[in-house]
């Protein structure tokens, strides 16, 4: 009589054990993830929240950055994000759109993608350097928003361009094929078939590299963001462009490490503030995948 | 048919002769895509009402990002137009930002339509930025070097103009709950400079500091392109003298006073601005034996305290007018008042007193 597969052999017992071991080590991988960023965020909250209010947001720092709000630095902050994407966002899906739909697979557009991915994995302070050396010194416009901008406009196009390709890549062959066999034009099929289909992509790239470009330090700190500038409350255009601003992580920088006798909770809220706008966007793109995932087809 | 045959080898067709151009496009791609690919054309006629929403989409994204750069572009030329607050850029020694910081923000209440910028990183960044010509004051907690101020000439074709803003005396901190009374110089030196001897407490007869986990002197020190750095090394080392290896170097003066408030064994040098509650300033002699004083600002003017120096602002050439003006209120009885209140030593006084 041959053993049932429900009969309980040793070796059914061997593979049970390793199912449980497994289940337990990866669980316990994922415990090990999830934790920390509890952590983080529950300390942030438990020692930041107190000081965050409306009033923290939309007034000025003063006396001596130890009291007031952060608004100068959120504000600069919002340029420095609107103005890098403004640039990149537009250029960056573009050139993917070309580099997938166009390009003949040879040697220049393996070169050319291959540079791309190599670009994206650049350290950031290398595009300081980079922007520092092309844009405030070599173009001349000097320390400014500008300046800062199109440096974090260098860092997050790569990115971009990578992931928008990819975005492009998912759209099934099948559907310009379709298209082109009823005689639509390269551009028609681009415009009307593949670009709505990878929409949902495409928007869930560029909107991550908002809260790249949020946190960065680096970047900005020899290009254009400063310890201190004092703005006019209330106005939305309290910068202009060829000003330097203040920004978020570089506040939180300098309040850490030359602000004595900082109030304690004011570098925590800092961080929960850059924490909650960098969480807002990023629910903001799950929010438009999933509207646009939705209605998928396929 | 033949433009089919020779189709591009990647596999694209290209543009084809039968172009729908001329069919109602959206719609008619949509079915004609529906019936190749053998589906329910109903199915279609949702995808492409769904086409023309998702492109819906793409226009609103493009247009809120090049509304929002147009929008600050525009607001870049209007005020541009109604009276553009005047800009100096102030960048330099990290003893001196949270002065210049503190300068700053008064200043708006003086002069609502000059708005300055401070930046830290160094005397050193700053110098480097008045020879790069990205800056309109470099404050410096040392004197330009003579090859500075050259670079400065070739580049900007004027010499530096040099402004003595106030002092600053470099405070030397130990844990709070350490008894050491007083240090000399010597000492410093010993503990400090490269070849010194002193590396632990009991040389100095301290041997019961609470918490200290060894008996090891932990000594702080400053990244070296901050002026703080080069002037204690001067002083402490001689001239020519370096640091002995192995000291915690902090990018911050106040990253100086924190790591010493938390380290029972530590020694640190710092501006004296910088002294909180938590750490202890020690009185310093010149000399072992000779009468050590704590630093303030009446010893730091008769020059009774050892470790003090002058801080400077540079501009390259002379300065323009709004410049001219800042300057001249720093250095005004409301400037200097300031200065005071942030822990440095105040210039009219020492001028007073002279």
């Amino acid at each position: 009589m041959s053993a049932s597969p429900f009969t309980v052999t040793p070796l059914v017992r061997r593979n049970m054990r390793r199912e449980l071991a497994a289940r337990i080590v990866l669980g316990a991988m994922v415990a090990a993830m999830v934790l920390p960023l509890l952590a983080i965020i529950a300390y942030l909250v438990a020692k930041g929240a107190p000081l965050i209010s409306l009033k923290f947001l939309t007034t000025n720092p003063t006396h001596g950055m130890r009291e007031g709000g952060i608004w100068s630095a959120l504000l600069g902050t919002i340029y420095l994000v609107v103005i890098a994407l403004a640039v990149s966002a537009p250029i960056g899906v573009l050139c993917a759109v070309y580099l997938n739909e166009y390009a003949k697979d040879n040697w220049l557009t393996r070169i050319i993608n291959l540079a791309v991915v190599n670009l994206a994995g650049v350290p950031s302070i290398v595009h300081a350097l980079f922007g520092l050396g092309a844009f405030v010194l070599f173009a001349g416009i000097g320390r400014s928003i500008l300046a800062a901008s199109l440096t974090l406009a260098i860092m997050t196009l790569p990115v971009i361009i990578a992931s928008t390709k990819e975005a492009l890549a998912a759209v099934p062959m099948s559907f310009r094929e379709a298209c082109w066999n009823v005689g639509a034009s390269r551009w028609q099929t681009i415009w009307s078939i593949v670009l709505p289909n990878s929409l949902s992509g495409i928007l869930t790239g560029v909107i991550l590299q908002v809260s790249r470009t949020a946190g960065e330090t680096a970047p900005i700190m020899f290009t254009g963001a400063v310890f201190f500038k004092k703005i006019q409350p209330g106005t939305l255009f309290a910068y202009s462009l060829t000003d330097q601003c203040m920004a978020l992580s570089m506040h939180l920088y300098t309040v850490t490490t030359q602000v004595t006798n900082a109030p304690e909770p004011l570098p925590y809220a800092i961080a929960l503030v850059l924490l909650g706008a960098v969480l807002a966007v990023n629910a903001a793109s799950i929010i438009v995948r999933s509207l646009l995932r939705s209605r998928k087809k396929w | 048919m033949r433009r089919i045959q020779k189709a591009p080898r990647n596999g694209y067709p290209g543009r084809f002769a039968l172009s729908s151009r001329n069919q109602g496009r959206r719609a008619g791609i949509g079915s004609a895509v529906a019936s190749s690919l053998g589906l329910d054309s109903t199915v279609f006629a949702a995808r492409a009402s769904g086409d023309r929403e998702a492109k819906l989409w793409v226009a609103i994204a493009l247009l809120l990002v090049l509304g929002a750069a147009g929008c600050s572009q525009s607001s870049a030329r209007t005020g541009g137009s109604s009276g553009k607050p005047l800009v100096i850029q102030n960048i330099g020694s990290d003893t001196m930002v949270n002065l210049a910081q503190a300068w700053a923000e008064e200043y708006q209440n003086v002069e609502s339509n000059v708005s300055v910028e401070v930046s830290g990183g160094g005397s050193g960044l700053g110098i480097a930025a008045l020879i790069n010509g990205t800056a309109d004051i470099a404050n410096s907690s040392r004197h330009i070097e003579p090859d500075e101020e050259a670079a400065v000439v070739a580049h900007s074709g004027s010499k530096p103009r040099e402004f003595l803003v106030g002092f600053d005396a470099l405070s030397i901190y130990v844990h709070k709950d350490n008894p050491i009374t007083s240090i000399s110089l010597e000492e410093l030196h010993e503990i400090y400079a490269e070849g010194g001897k002193i590396d632990r407490w009991s040389q100095l007869g301290i041997t019961n500091i609470p918490r200290a986990r060894t008996d090891r002197i932990i000594r702080v020190s400053r990244q070296n392109n901050s002026g703080t750095y080069h002037y204690f090394r001067e002083v402490v080392c001689g001239k020519k003298g370096d640091f002995k290896l192995g000291s915690l170097d902090m990018n911050g003066s106040k990253d100086v006073v924190e790591l010493v408030s938390h380290t029972p064994g530590a020694i640190g040098y710092s501006g004296l601005g910088y002294n909180t509650p938590s750490v202890k300033m020690i009185p310093v002699a010149r000399k072992k034996g000779e009468k050590a004083v704590l630093p303030s600002i009446e010893t730091t003017l008769d020059k009774s305290y050892p470790i003090s120096r002058p801080m400077f602002m540079y501009t390259p050439g002379e300065p323009p007018a709004h410049v001219r003006k800042y300057i001249d209120w720093v250095l005004s009885p409301a400037g200097q008042k300031i200065v005071e209140f942030t822990g440095y030593i105040p210039l009219n006084i020492a001028e007073d007193k002279k």
